[in-house]
């Protein structure tokens, strides 16, 4: 810290392993009582994966764009089936949109939980990081991971395997689970339906900053479900649109210091996507257990607080565990697995909720199938630019903080948001710069 | 039982190195762990094995292609090898978690190779390319030791 011209000047910086230099980055500098600069750059947009698919056939977009994302393939492969399905004119049939929808539930349940417990609860709770908490509460630890492991085991019996699942194609899966292999997921996710409710209550009992944002909300929207695999994108200042409608009311902009893209929404600015959104949005859709344990925990209709982000993921999770168990409940095998697409010449567009928010996608492709045109938005870099409010917002309220705690809120800031790389973790390298 | 797990990104420059080697090992019939991006996987697949080789490439500072055999015995994997970058949870704390859990094969050993590229679409360092043969080597060596 110096005092220059008689005020104080500090600069808080983050960088991440070396390796992967230039991937993410946070840079935040103060002068006296004013946030002067934040940068914040966290994810790579996905343009060498569309330059990939250029060339290649239509069917191939679900395999190839899975590997974008470890954490997340399912939402990868759902976009762009959808759009690929959308320029085929193909509708699937209720039963296998239903198995997309339930392998998406394992999804949402392995992600928040890996999230919420491993990388976000030892914020709160004044731990370096997961390692630490588990010595002291290895019950919750061993919960968590249990947890986790049920919605592994959705993506294993329906996806095919957990990881980069196989079974799921355009035009439906090759092959559907028989009932009696979801039946015998029932326990486990009876088991893992209760655990979430005991988790929510337990993330519910934690600390929160007060710090609040007046968020404008993007997400899906469909009729009688809590958006997943399908629906409209919507806004709570009032945007209701067809996803392939997307482009004429977002841009994303280069932003020259680094290789990110600026998500706008025109007319309103910065966005927010993800589980807030998904929630302020359509929490009436939730199933009854979920309203009532976010009723509970004292949510309300809309959560402003991006530190409580960690009730809500917890909330989706109870949904999540909630909703497969109902889609084995009324499961009927399909006749056929899958729709076979013919390709026509055209532009598809996709759009489901990953979990950390909307993952858009938009293809063109010639008659015979091959992609002569890929673009895919994911999440974090659509809340690029609120990140970087709300630090902004965080430092403001936070100057009484020593550099070292300040840092920290900054990180956990960003942690709220569940951002697709390693910055989530703690294995970031501080360093702040005092001039 | 003894077995490898490969960490890393076909399409992430010299992060590819571990999918390679797990390509080569289970070609000569290695048993190999199956975690991708996300090596929590591992903590029900590796814990009742009496060794994990874990490949992953390394950024250190050595020079590029250089192979590292970490033995950390009981104590932590150093943290000052870049090990698993993009990873969410890395393959460091995971393995540091298996062990407050009792969920850790009973000894890990690292063969790291030091990388120099890897941005997303980057084409594999010559340098690592030319040790893919001496780490799957050393691996099968560990193995069957």
């Amino acid at each position: 810290m110096s005092e220059l011209d008689g005020e104080t000047t500090r600069e808080i910086r983050t960088d991440y392993l070396a390796r992967v230099e230039g991937e993410g980055a946070m840079f935040v500098r103060v002068r006296g009582d004013e946030v002067e600069e934040v940068q914040f750059k966290i994810f790579e947009p996905p343009r060498f994966f569309e330059a990939l698919l250029r060339g290649r056939q239509f069917t191939e977009a679900p395999d190839i764009t899975a590997r974008i994302c470890g954490i997340c393939p399912i939402a990868y492969i759902a976009s762009s089936c959808n759009a690929m399905e959308a320029v085929c004119g193909v509708d699937l049939p209720e039963q296998v949109r239903l198995l997309r929808r339930l392998v998406y539930c394992g999804e949402w349940i392995e992600s928040h939980v890996l999230h919420t417990a491993m990388l976000h609860a030892p914020d709160f709770l004044g731990y370096h990081g997961a390692v630490e908490m588990a010595r002291d509460r290895r019950d919750l630890v061993e919960m968590a991971l249990r947890l986790k492991k049920a919605g592994n085991t959705i993506m294993d019996v329906v996806g095919g395997r957990a990881v980069h699942p196989v079974n799921l194609r355009v035009g439906g899966m090759y092959r559907a689970p028989s009932r009696s292999q979801l039946a015998a997921l029932v326990p486990e996710l009876e088991w893992a339906r209760d655990a979430a409710v005991e988790f929510t209550r337990w993330v519910a009992g934690f600390e929160f900053p007060d710090f609040e944002q007046d968020y404008t909300f993007v997400a899906l929207r469909e009729p009688g479900e809590y958006p997943i695999e399908r629906g409209r994108i919507v806004s709570s200042t009032g945007l209701d649109i067809d996803v392939s409608e997307y482009e004429q009311h977002f841009t994303e902009t280069h932003v020259e210091r680094s290789n990110a893209l600026h998500s706008t929404l025109t007319g309103v600015g910065n966005y927010l996507v993800g589980p807030l959104a998904r929630y302020a949005l359509n929490s009436a859709e939730l199933s009854p257990l979920a309203r009532e344990i976010a009723a509970e925990v004292g949510l309300g209709d809309v959560v402003r607080n991006p530190f409580r982000s960690i009730v809500v993921r917890a909330v989706e999770t109870v949904y999540a565990a909630d909703e497969a168990l109902r889609i084995i409940a009324q499961y009927d095998p399909p006749e056929r697995s899958f729709i076979e697409a013919v390709p026509h010449a055209g532009i598809g567009y996709g759009c489901t909720e990953a979990p950390r928010g909307i993952c858009w996608h938009r293809y063109e492709i010639d008659a015979a199938g091959t992609i002569s045109d890929a673009k895919i938005v994911p999440p974090t870099s659509q809340n690029q630019l609120t990140i970087e409010k709300d630090l902004t917002g965080v430092v403001e309220q936070s100057l009484h903080l020593t550099d070292a705690e300040l840092s920290h809120r900054c990180e956990q800031t960003i942690r709220n948001y569940d951002p697709c790389i390693s910055c989530a973790t703690h294995f970031l390298k501080l360093e702040v710069e005092r001039t | 039982m003894r077995a490898a797990a490969c960490l890393g990104s076909r399409y992430r420059g010299d992060d590819a190195v571990g999918p390679l080697v797990a390509d080569r090992l289970r070609a000569a019939g290695a048993t190999v762990l199956d975690c991708d991006d996300e090596p929590t996987r591992l903590l029900d697949a590796w814990a009742d094995l009496d060794l994990v080789v874990i490949v992953d490439a390394v950024s250190s500072g050595a020079a590029t292609g250089t192979v590292h055999r970490i033995d950390p015995g009981e104590g932590p994997l150093p943290r000052d090898l870049g090990l698993a970058s993009t990873h969410a949870f890395s393959v460091t704390d995971t393995l540091e978690l298996g062990r407050a859990l009792g969920r850790a094969p009973r000894r890990a050993i690292v063969i790291g190779v030091e990388g120099a590229a890897f941005g997303m679409g980057d084409p594999v360092t010559p340098a690592v390319e030319a040790a893919l043969d001496g780490v799957v080597e050393a691996v099968l060596a560990e193995l069957e030791a």
